[in-house]
């Protein structure tokens, strides 16, 4: 029996690109396991913080009205973590996944560089996102918050994975037609 | 063309880039809501005792005693009674009782916050969403009790709590912006309603002569 050689060996990313999406899957890790550890210090911090800035969440002062604003922000406070935990865990894996697929398929230059460099700090700083929403929700409210969140993480650095990951499909179609 | 290839590829972008996944919030019960309905379920499955357990040491009684002040005389120890005799529609009435007034003394709270002078309309209207969600989370528990005693009041509160949520839904497309202002007469109505019915129900125990 014989084997066909492969024509094109799967090539290994950078090793710092590497260092980050292990970084990122050990960040959510530890997340995770503190989200558990510390929730009521973690839940108590928030309410005591949102109590703290009553205009900021539209508290009255009314206790059948105040409970669900609290709720409601808790919940998501919480949620933030999660999202942490879960995308940080995901997005280090992608990393991996979609760095080596850009190592092997994009020729060596600075498309390569581009596209790992943008799928690396794209994938490793999304998950941050969620991280600072769920900081700044007892300090700054729900919506503004996220407002936050979005322009100074998630659009740019979600928009970072979004153009490599389309320049890479680009560059693999490209290779279907001019192998 | 460069131009529209550029705005064509930010858009593209700029869409899914912004959608992010925040979490769904669904509203939970708090500890009141939660003891009506297990005594409610209680008493429909005719276990009058574990209702009369539910109600001694739960959250239900502890409101009505922190509320004694605004309810009308004799509705814990009514309830309690009627628990006891094991008279189901008595105990729902004076249920009903207790949320309606629960409901009219925030809509009482609601009308004098709004008339407070100050703050921006936005947070007026918020202020007024808050409180309807307040208003409706208790009173919807009652309405089938209070439209099968008192039917035209039960639709009277959902008018006037339908016109009030126009005026503080925000802005969105055409639909005009908020307008607090217009939103104390509604709930003086829900007010002034619920405290006919609070009058019209007696809660003292009857006395045979």
């Amino acid at each position: 029996m014989t084997v066909a050689a492969e024509p094109h060996p799967w090539r290994v990313p950078p090793r710092w690109v590497l260092l980050v999406a292990v970084l990122s899957i050990v960040c959510a890790e530890v997340g995770g396991a503190s989200m558990a550890r510390f929730k009521v210090e973690l839940t108590r911090w928030a309410r005591d913080s949102m109590l703290a800035r009553p205009a900021v969440h539209g508290l009255v002062g009314v206790r059948d009205v105040d409970e669900r604003i609290l709720d409601e922000a808790l919940v998501k406070f919480d949620a933030g973590l999660r999202l942490f935990h879960m995308h940080a865990e995901g997005m280090g894996l992608v990393i991996i996944a979609t760095t080596m697929v850009a190592a092997t398929v994009a020729r060596a230059g600075v498309a390569r560089r581009v596209i790992i460099a943008l799928l690396t700090t794209g994938g490793a700083g999304y998950p941050v996102g969620y991280l600072v929403w769920s900081a700044l929700i007892p300090a700054y409210g729900l919506e503004r918050a996220k407002t936050i969140a979005e322009w100074l993480v998630w659009i740019p650095f979600g928009s970072a994975t979004i153009v490599a990951l389309w320049w890479l499909t680009g560059l693999i179609a490209l290779r279907m037609i001019r192998p | 063309m460069t131009r529209v290839m550029l705005t064509l590829l930010a858009t593209l972008l700029a869409a899914p880039a912004a959608a992010h996944h925040v979490g769904a919030y669904v509203p939970k019960d708090n500890a009141v809501t939660i003891n009506f309905k297990q005594v409610k379920f209680s008493v429909q499955a005719r276990k009058f005792d574990v209702a009369l357990r539910l109600f001694e040491t739960g959250a239900l009684r502890a409101e009505m005693r922190a509320h004694a002040a605004t309810l009308p005389a004799g509705l814990e120890d009514g309830t309690r009674a009627a628990l006891a005799a094991s008279d189901g529609p008595e105990v729902e009435r004076r249920l009903m009782i207790f949320f309606a007034a629960l409901a009219r003394d925030l809509a009482l709270e609601a009308d004098r916050r709004l008339a407070e002078a100050g703050g921006t309309a936005e947070s007026r209207a918020a202020t007024g969403r808050k409180f309807l969600e307040a208003i409706w989370r208790y009173y919807n528990l009652v309405d089938f009790a209070v439209a099968t005693r008192d039917n035209k009041t039960s639709v009277a509160v959902r008018l006037a709590f339908d016109e009030a949520e126009t005026y503080v839904k925000p802005a969105t497309g055409a639909a005009a912006p908020a307008d607090p202002a217009r939103l104390r007469p509604p709930l003086q109505r829900i007010a002034q309603v619920l405290s006919t019915l609070i009058e019209a129900s007696p809660t003292q125990a009857r006395r045979d002569s």
